[in-house]
């Protein structure tokens, strides 16, 4: 096993060797928008490794296979962006609300835009921010499980939906009583990266319905303000647009993708990481016992099945080994996966939380555009498997009903489960 | 062309020359010198990059800013001279820098 680390990498790229052009490589095939790859994804880019050892093909662009290619091509992130214009463009959307939403949303935002966005929103992401939230994510989940525990049955994902939606609904000061329609309209826009078709009306629907509700809660919190000692997430971003960094569509827009961001990842992360609990009742048990083992759970968890597969495209040549790719190159990054690869972890397929070679995972991605929201995201998975360990006893699980296409955010459709309560 | 050591937590030196105008984050990552991840690329966001200026250097290296003060507390670790390398700009008055990497990153 290697140590992750690629001979050919950015540091060599500027050795004059001979490379061939990416559109040129015979290379394995992975049929990465099929919904049969999405069920059982793992032996498919075992298999393609096999043949090359870090690139594929797929019908949305080259697949980056590699554990250490990914990190190595991600340090050339400014030599690459995102594919909302295309992506908008293969739906038809093109000035339509989802499409005006993707186009407009800090994912796609680059350069000077960019880094202005991420400036004024970094403070209230950080760390520190994160641990502040940590009683509201505990009462959330315990007020969740109150309801749920008593069933002795019931879709965990449906469960873990209600979660995140709960959180950053305090968070930002809207009440409860608009989850349920707010939880719809997410279900929907859940989708926007899979370049599903099938779901354009219900995303176009969704995105207006959250662009009402944001609008409207923005109207009001800024007719009638907190105390300053008393301000929420939502003051905070209120506060930059007073000031004048942050424009009110831009306002609406920021507000719409935290919610989006913030909703289907984390749900999926839980629901995943579930499955595997399902399967390993002594780790179960410590995570109910121990906060800080059932974090590292998360981290696992996250290497095994993250959420997110992403694209990018080529904007300037990348040179990387013995290849060239060229600008215009698509390429596609699963992350989700990527950290079952047997090249740089032993036993890659075992759900091991305190293995002594735990490598970083990518579940909240790479480069400039990494989740802003990774830190509440991690405390709020962890505090809510915490106290889902001590409350949901034994659980089992017959595995997944289906699942979510792999481009964009994957994971589980319907994750049955059975237990007795504490 | 600015001399940086940095100390893996096992202690093996790697030391580089950093050109004036990148990050000390930028010296080892571009180097790929093993302890420093980076993540983000520098976007004082993912606290992967955390190292522990040499007592020395850390008058010339100064305190981290309010985000990166934040974002440190990734880790509960008290040790001194704590910092995101992503955020200490690679300056000739840093000649001979040595920073230590935490044992772990994640």
């Amino acid at each position: 096993m290697d140590d992750g680390q690629f001979p050919g990498n950015v540091a060599a790229q500027a050795e004059d060797r001979p490379r061939q052009l990416i559109q040129d490589l015979q290379l394995p095939n992975l049929a990465v928008n099929e919904d049969w790859f999405a069920a059982n994804p793992i032996p498919q880019l075992d298999a393609a490794r096999a043949e090359h050892p870090w690139l594929a093909a797929s019908p949305l662009g080259f697949v980056v296979t590699h554990y250490s290619a990914i990190r190595d091509l991600f340090k050339l992130d400014s030599q690459m962006r995102g594919n909302y214009v295309e992506m908008v463009d293969m739906m038809g959307a093109a000035d339509t609300p989802w499409g005006d939403f993707q186009l407009g949303h800090i994912l796609n935002a680059r350069g000077e835009r960019h880094q202005r966005l991420r400036d004024v929103l970094a403070p209230a992401f950080t760390p520190r921010q994160a641990n502040r939230h940590r009683q509201l994510m505990r009462d959330v989940m315990a007020e969740l499980l109150d309801q749920w525990a008593p069933r002795g049955a019931f879709d965990f994902e449906e469960f873990a939906s209600w979660y995140p939606i709960a959180v950053i609904s305090r968070m930002i000061g809207s009440p409860d009583e608009a989850i349920p329609q707010l939880r719809a309209s997410l279900e929907a826009l859940g989708r926007s990266v899979s370049m599903d078709l099938r779901v354009l009306a219900a995303m176009q629907e969704g995105t207006q319905r959250l662009d009402a509700y944001c609008s409207e809660l923005i109207v009001k919190r800024l007719a009638v303000r907190k105390p300053d000692d008393d301000n929420d997430l939502l003051d905070v971003l209120l506060h930059i647009h007073v000031e004048g960094k942050l424009a009110q569509p831009e306002l609406v827009n920021i507000l719409t993708f935290l919610l989006t961001a913030g909703y289907d990842t984390s749900k999926n992360v839980m629901t995943m990481m579930m499955f595997e609990l399902c399967q390993s009742p002594d780790v179960y048990a410590r995570c109910a016992a121990d906060l800080d083992y059932c974090t590292k759970a998360v981290d696992e968890a996250m290497r095994l099945h993250g959420t997110n597969n992403m694209m990018r495209i080529v904007t300037e040549d990348i040179a990387y080994r013995d290849v060239l790719i060229p600008a215009g190159t698509t390429l596609f990054f699963p992350w989700a996966i990527a950290g079952q690869d047997p090249t740089v972890i032993d036993d890659p397929h075992a759900f091991i939380p305190d293995r002594p070679d735990q490598i970083r995972h990518m579940g909240f991605g790479l480069g400039a555009h990494m989740c802003l929201g990774q830190h509440i995201a991690r405390a709020q998975i962890a505090e809510g498997m915490h106290l889902v360990a001590q409350r949901l006893l034994a659980p089992k699980t017959t595995g997944p009903r289906g699942w979510r296409p792999f481009p964009g955010v994957w994971g589980m459709e319907g994750l049955p489960i059975t237990f007795s309560s504490a | 062309m600015v001399k940086i050591t940095y100390v893996e937590h096992d202690g093996t030196e790697h030391r580089m020359e950093v050109p004036v105008g990148l990050t000390v984050m930028r010296g080892a990552r571009d180097n790929d010198v093993p302890g420093i991840l980076a993540d983000c690329g520098g976007a004082c966001a993912c606290g992967t990059c955390r190292v522990f200026v040499a007592e020395q250097f850390r008058a010339i290296v100064g305190e981290p800013h309010a985000i990166e003060e934040a974002v440190l507390e990734i880790d509960d670790s008290q040790r001194p001279g704590k910092r995101l390398a992503c955020q200490i700009p690679v300056t000739e008055a840093l000649d001979g820098l040595i920073v230590h990497m935490p044992e772990r990153q994640f």
